[in-house]
């Protein structure tokens, strides 16, 4: 993150959940797994980490819960410097991969890790059975978790991040292994903890699951914070416009129409690269033609309404007008570029597809 | 701080249950406590169940041995000597060698990790659930040895408990090494196997300490014999001298004392005795290095077989061992034809023994635990410090 965007972050709310300034690992090897990350959490949110493999998302969170020591970190967590024991009592932690032993049942599971966190064993009684519920396990909790299937691990492991009744809950990869109607249990369970106030750390692979229940999200690449905010920021001013025809494109004198739309101002701009039938219009904004389906890059409902109009008057059907904003995984994509950020030397922004390239989500239909 | 720590033994408590080992371990030493519980001994022998052993050579009966002796010596030697101190602690080993590898593991550590308690503290709390294994089997087989020796010798003896400390301490010497090898290696199959090829080290150690102790009590007796031998010579060589010159008319002079040259004049094998007296003293020059040299050694490394012998030590006491032998010990004699001094098997025993119980409680156990903390202290740097 750049010195602007860290600076606005400073003016912002002080109630951080986490509040993480300059961390960096360097393993063993020189291998440098997080070049100085800078990340807030506001507490109450739900807070998505996605990146691709290797980005050091697993690394963030290790350090987060003192499972690995920083190289650099002037972070705290709710208040108290990252590496404080004495904070690990409010925190829930579910990482990824996670192994139980094999002789302990569900329930016991809840106990022990819960003892460990130092939850009095009154509480512990009160809480496994409710929490079992919670997960929809209550009929497995005196089975050994040696006969449990991932998904049933995973739920007990959530289960077991929330004994202590804590305040920020870090999951790591919670959807591992769940089958639909799990993860929308556990996206159910998500809601409810924001509702009670809870700060949840989400670190996900499924970005269509992050979207629907962040409120913000970070983009880690090669060590690096790419992007963060909320989805609505970081798809400002990337939404577009689709108006799909019922006439085909390619009869005259729609065809010509449209030419002479996408050809416009390539002496001055020249076309974007790898775009056919591709061109800007006098305003500026993009515009392409896919079959029988018009994109116009605006944000603006006004920029389109010449087109309609054009459209309309050279015999065009318009069957439907939609307004896009780029999903989670067009942010994703872009960010990582197009090796998926995956073991390159590449600076992060480097080899970018174009937004307007990939699919978009529909924000509003206007047929 | 407390409720984590009995979380972490209650876990530890559970994964015993669960492990087969475990209970084979516990039925075995049932067994082994049975079959001494069939042995008994009367005045016509020993006995197995009903029948009296009278074949057996040496006619040992309740006379010599008494019952209590016996007891004690076969839960000395039997129970804690062969099936404790090795059958036993292998299984142990095998069983507990992947507590540490299992703790650490991906996936595993991170659980624990993240819990508020300090590394130290967990892998020395996991490393004492380590013991529990060799605790529960120890406590076990001596309450069970405790009820025999009541019951069958009729001496109730609370000492026989001193087992379970020793025997803990004595395992917790190669859980230590285990439990290091296990954070350096991860692996459960590697710190097994070198650890023990540690013990078997200490054992080769201990065998050749062992050895060379009984060599030189054997010299040492040896050069005794012959300095009491020759002293006896030369009083009786004096008086000889001295009836001799009072018949010549030629008195010795008050005080006088026969010289070795006068005392082979009127006993001329007392050349070879003084002679085998200096070869005894020459090899016993000999061997001081070497024992002061394993001694030393031995000061560096856990005294795995001095602190199980701790137990025999506090139960058996000298004067009963004295006792046990006492029929049979002959004073050494020297032959007169050869000079040879003729040594008395149960004599060089006893000094044996009580050259081993010279050796200090606080060497064997303070120096052990001592080489266990280093041990510990050095599992518990790499552990704290390393990325997990």
């Amino acid at each position: 993150m750049n010195a602007e965007a860290t600076a606005a972050l400073s003016a912002s709310s002080p109630d951080w959940a986490i509040d993480l300034a300059d961390v960096a690992k360097t393993y063993k090897g020189k291998i440098e797994a997080l070049k100085g990350i800078n990340m807030r959490i506001r507490q109450g949110e739900v807070f998505g980490l996605l990146g691709p493999n290797g980005a050091g998302k697993s690394t963030l969170v290790k350090i987060l819960m003192t499972v690995i020591r920083p190289t650099r970190c002037k972070g705290t967590m709710l208040g108290q410097p990252i590496g404080s024991q004495s904070i690990l009592r409010r925190i829930g932690y579910l990482p990824e991969h996670h192994r139980f032993p094999s002789y302990l049942t569900g329930a016991q599971v809840l106990d022990f890790y819960a003892a460990l966190t130092e939850v009095p064993r009154a509480t512990r009684k009160a809480r496994i059975p409710e929490l079992l519920e919670l997960v929809g396990m209550q009929d497995w909790g005196a089975v050994k978790v040696s006969r449990y299937s991932k998904g049933m691990r995973q739920r007990v492991g959530i289960a077991q991040a929330l004994m202590n009744d804590p305040d920020i809950v870090l999951l790591d990869e919670p959807t591992d292994g769940v089958d639909p109607v799990g993860r929308r249990d556990i996206r159910e369970i998500l809601a409810e903890l924001k509702r009670r106030g809870k700060t949840v750390f989400l670190n996900s692979h499924l970005l269509s699951e992050l979207e629907m229940v962040c409120d913000r999200v970070a983009i880690l690449v090669q060590g690096q914070v790419a992007k963060q905010g909320t989805i609505d920021e970081l798809t400002a001013g990337k939404e577009r416009y689709e108006i799909e025809l019922a006439t085909p494109t390619k009869q005259p004198p729609l065809a010509e129409m449209l030419h002479q739309l996408v050809s416009t101002n390539w002496e001055q701009y020249g076309p974007p690269k790898g775009w056919h039938d591709a061109g800007q219009l006098r305003s500026g904004e993009a515009i392409r033609v896919v079959n029988n389906m018009v994109q116009v890059h605006s944000s603006d409902a006004a920029t389109i309404q010449p087109i309609i109009d054009q459209l309309r008057a050279h015999g065009a059907v318009i069957k439907s007008i939609r307004q896009l904003r780029p999903s989670l995984e067009d942010l994703f994509m872009a960010a990582v570029g197009d090796d998926g950020g995956v073991g390159g030397s590449k600076p992060c922004n480097a080899n970018k597809k174009p937004l307007a390239a990939a699919p978009h989500t529909a924000k509003g239909d206007a047929s | 701080m407390m409720t984590q720590t009995v979380a972490l033994f209650v876990d530890a408590y559970r994964e015993l249950n669960a492990k087969k080992l475990f209970w084979i371990t516990m039925l075995l030493s049932g067994l082994v406590v049975s079959i001494y519980a069939m042995i008994g001994i009367n005045e016509e022998g020993i006995t197995f169940l009903w029948f009296t052993l009278d074949f057996l050579p040496g006619n040992i009966n309740s006379e010599q041995i008494p019952p209590e002796i016996l007891y004690k010596g076969l839960f000395m030697n039997l129970g804690i000597g062969i099936w404790l101190t090795w059958i036993a602690t292998i299984l142990a080993l095998i069983s507990t060698a992947g507590i540490i590898p299992d703790m650490i593991a991906g996936g595993s550590i991170e659980m624990l990790l993240s819990k508020p308690i300090s590394r130290t503290r967990l892998f020395l709390t996991k490393y004492l659930t380590g013991l529990l294994f060799a605790g529960l089997q120890v406590l076990a087989f001596t309450t069970a040895s405790f009820l025999v020796i009541g019951i069958r010798g009729n001496v109730w003896e609370p000492g026989l408990f001193l087992a379970v400390p020793l025997v803990v301490c004595f395992f917790s010497y190669l859980y230590g090494v285990c439990a290091l090898l296990g954070v350096l290696t991860r692996s459960t199959i590697a710190s097994l196997l070198i650890t023990l090829l540690f013990w078997c080290g200490l054992f080769v150690m201990n065998m050749g300490d062992a050895i060379l102790l009984s060599f030189k009590v054997q010299y040492e007796v040896q050069r005794d014999g012959y300095t009491m031998g020759i002293d006896r010579s030369r009083e009786g060589a004096t008086k000889i001298i001295t009836a001799r010159r009072e018949k010549e008319g030629n008195p010795v002079p008050e005080g006088f004392i026969a010289t070795d040259e006068e005392m082979q004049s009127v006993m001329p094998w007392m050349a070879s005795t003084i002679e085998y007296r200096d070869e005894a003293e020459e090899t016993l020059g000999k061997l001081e290095p070497w024992a002061k040299g394993v001694y030393a050694v031995k000061t560096l490394v856990p005294k795995t077989g001095e602190t199980i012998a701790l137990l025999e030590r506090w139960l058996i006491s000298m004067a009963d061992l004295e006792a046990i032998t006492d029929g049979d010990a002959e004073e050494p004699t020297i032959d007169e034809e050869s000079g040879r001094i003729n040594l008395d098997d149960n004599e060089l025993q006893l000094r044996t023994q009580e050259a081993f119980r010279e050796r200090s409680v606080l060497w064997v156990l303070g120096t052990s635990l001592m080489f266990e903390c280093l041990v510990l202290g050095g599992a518990v740097f790499v552990f704290a410090r390393r990325d997990n």
